[in-house]
């Protein structure tokens, strides 16, 4: 299970802070690295619905970060929104090429974690969580996985994904509240 | 303008209202049931995707970490790489503005009229045939003052304003004889008013003229002038007027030209009709045979005699006209002179140098702009259509099948 990790102090700040306004060097891609490559594995793989794919992504988006480092604009949003956005761009360029349609893999340890009845009853909601979000039309669940994985807030959403910000907030809005909907109607039919 | 909303219309925006309740309930700043379960639902999701294989994140490292240790050689290719770009726009922008600019500098200065040689005078003749042969021909103005009896004085005036004068003689036409005469005015120090008058006498005498009248008037306490009249070669005006031009500021300049072709040719009959007339005479001498016929043709011989020396004077009056041109010189000295031909000069003559280099290059930059732009929006135009073609082929990736 992946750790919510709060932004690092040790990364660039956007040009509100006035610490850094350069490009990144090699200590601030070092832990960005070590921040979000996991996170950033998470979204692609929920994405792409295949480990291999996940990783080549994975790379490619540090690598293109690694690359890209001297043109870095912090006033356009922070080096993790920035890495979110090439990883986007991998992979959608992944989906394109392969046309795959994105599945959605289960946690390899959830299924086989038996416990006490909380660890059931989470088992029992990720797996509601799950359908519901491979019910979910692939482009509100593309913003799902950018928005809970990548922590990125609106306005790095919208310019993620070449919108406006009120239209990033809502469709935001309806892919969150129709995910909620189709959880409670789990939930409902499961119950039932 | 203050905006007084009904009461219970105060209502936000509801999903700008949701938004902030999510954004506040993710970054944990909000509490509550409602908070609670937004932050469970991003816990949900995230733990449904399956972790990093340990061996992936290792080698992802390992990669990582051998780009940053390449050799440093290759950093500064990627730093020049990443700088390459706006600094070879950059580069290239300003090779086109300084070629620009060259190349109007070596236009202007090529425009620039360099105290340019009257057309008519540097090529008319010093003997009797007087007869400008300069290359632009006019016919229409030929023919005009080959008609005309009166002669067409043409004139171009110009504030030199210490600058060398810009004399800009009229083309002449093929076939015309021209008198050419011209007026400078000098500025000088009340002091240095003799000196400018000695050195303009100077000139003349190095360009084989004369001074044919001056007057110089120099006071101790008050304005002082000098008035001289020249008598140059038609030939060497502009360059007399170059040289008297370096002297003194200028303060004022005018040039004036004079058509006297019918005079000249007027003269040129005259002495033609009274050279036959006396070898008529010679003839009928020759034939008479009384006393009286003798006496009676001699007389009329003596008559020719003088009409063809008066005639011969005129054609000789005419082409001095047209070979020797006048100028008249006026060395005003006063305190602006003074201030002129010292440091104020310097000062002038810079500050005009200055908004004149000042100006090319405003030019040279619209030029380079007018040639730039147009490229640059092209090259925008593309760029922003390639990367919405782009951006519009990855969305449609998320486009059911």
């Amino acid at each position: 299970m992946h750790r919510f990790v709060p932004a690092s102090d040790e990364l660039p700040q956007p040009p509100d802070s006035p610490r850094l306004r350069g490009p990144l060097d090699a200590r601030s891609c070092e832990v960005l690295f070590r921040e979000c490559a996991a996170d950033v594995h998470a979204y692609a793989i929920s994405l792409l619905g295949e480990r291999s794919a996940a990783e080549d992504v994975t790379a490619l988006a540090f690598e293109r970060l690694y690359r890209s480092r001297a043109r870095l604009d912090l006033s356009r949003g922070t080096p993790r929104a920035w890495l979110f956005s090439i990883a986007r761009n991998a992979a959608l360029d992944e989906l394109r090429s392969r046309r795959r349609r994105p599945l959605l893999e289960l946690d390899e340890g959830l299924a086989g974690e038996s416990s006490a009845g909380e660890e059931l009853e989470r088992l029992a909601r990720l797996a509601t969580v799950r359908d519901a979000l491979a019910a979910l039309p692939i482009r509100e669940r593309e913003l799902v996985l950018l928005k809970f994985h990548g922590q990125l807030t609106n306005g790095e959403l919208a310019r993620a994904l070449g919108i406006s910000e009120s239209n990033a907030g809502t469709r935001l809005h309806r892919a969150l509240t129709r995910l909620r909907e189709r959880c409670a109607d789990l939930d409902r039919q499961e119950v039932a | 303008m203050r905006v007084i909303s009904f009461p219970g219309g105060d209502s936000a925006d509801p999903q700008s209202t949701w938004v902030l309740e999510l954004e506040a309930a993710l970054n944990g700043e909000s509490e509550g049931p409602a908070a609670e379960s937004w932050r469970e639902l991003r816990e949900d999701v995230r733990a449904l995707a399956p972790p990093m294989t340990p061996a992936f994140e290792q080698r992802l490292a390992e990669r990582l970490a051998e780009r940053d240790a390449r050799p440093s050689r290759h950093r500064r290719l990627d730093r020049a790489r990443a700088l390459v770009r706006p600094r070879a726009l950059a580069a290239m922008a300003s090779v086109v503005v300084a070629g620009a600019l060259v190349a109007l500098v070596v236009g202007l200065g090529e425009q620039r009229p360099q105290h340019p040689v009257p057309q008519l005078a540097s090529q008319a003749p010093s003997g009797a045939e007087r007869v400008n042969a300069a290359p632009q021909a006019h016919a229409s103005a030929g023919a005009a003052g080959q008609t005309s009896s009166a002669a067409t004085p043409t004139e171009v005036k110009a504030n030199a304003q210490g600058l060398a004068p810009a004399v800009s003689a009229p083309a002449g036409a093929t076939g015309r004889v021209q008198q050419l005469a011209a007026s400078v005015g000098l500025s000088a120090s009340p002091g240095n008013v003799q000196n400018v008058s000695d050195g303009v006498a100077r000139v003349a005498a190095g360009d084989e003229g004369y001074v044919q009248q001056s007057h110089v008037q120099v006071q101790q306490h008050g304005p002082s002038e000098a008035n001289l009249t020249l008598k140059v070669p038609s030939a060497r005006l502009a360059a007399v007027l170059a040289a008297i031009a370096r002297l003194a500021p200028v303060s004022s300049e005018s040039q004036s030209l004079q058509d006297i072709t019918n005079a000249y040719e007027a003269a040129h009959q005259r002495l033609a009709d009274a050279r036959a007339e006396r070898r008529a005479l010679l003839r009928a001498l020759a034939a008479a045979t009384t006393e009286g016929q003798i006496d009676s043709l001699r007389e009329r011989l003596t008559q020719a005699r003088n009409a063809i020396t008066q005639d011969q004077a005129a054609v000789q009056s005419v082409s001095q006209r047209a070979s020797t041109a006048e100028i008249e010189v006026t060395v005003l000295g006063n305190a602006a002179g003074k201030a002129a031909a010292s440091e104020g000069l310097t000062l002038h003559r810079g500050l005009h140098d200055a908004l004149r280099v000042l100006t090319v290059a405003l030019i040279a930059i619209l030029i380079a702009a007018a040639a730039l732009v147009p490229v640059a929006l092209v090259i925008a135009a593309l760029a922003i259509a390639r990367r919405t073609w782009r951006r519009y082929q990855r969305e449609r990736a998320l486009d059911p099948a």
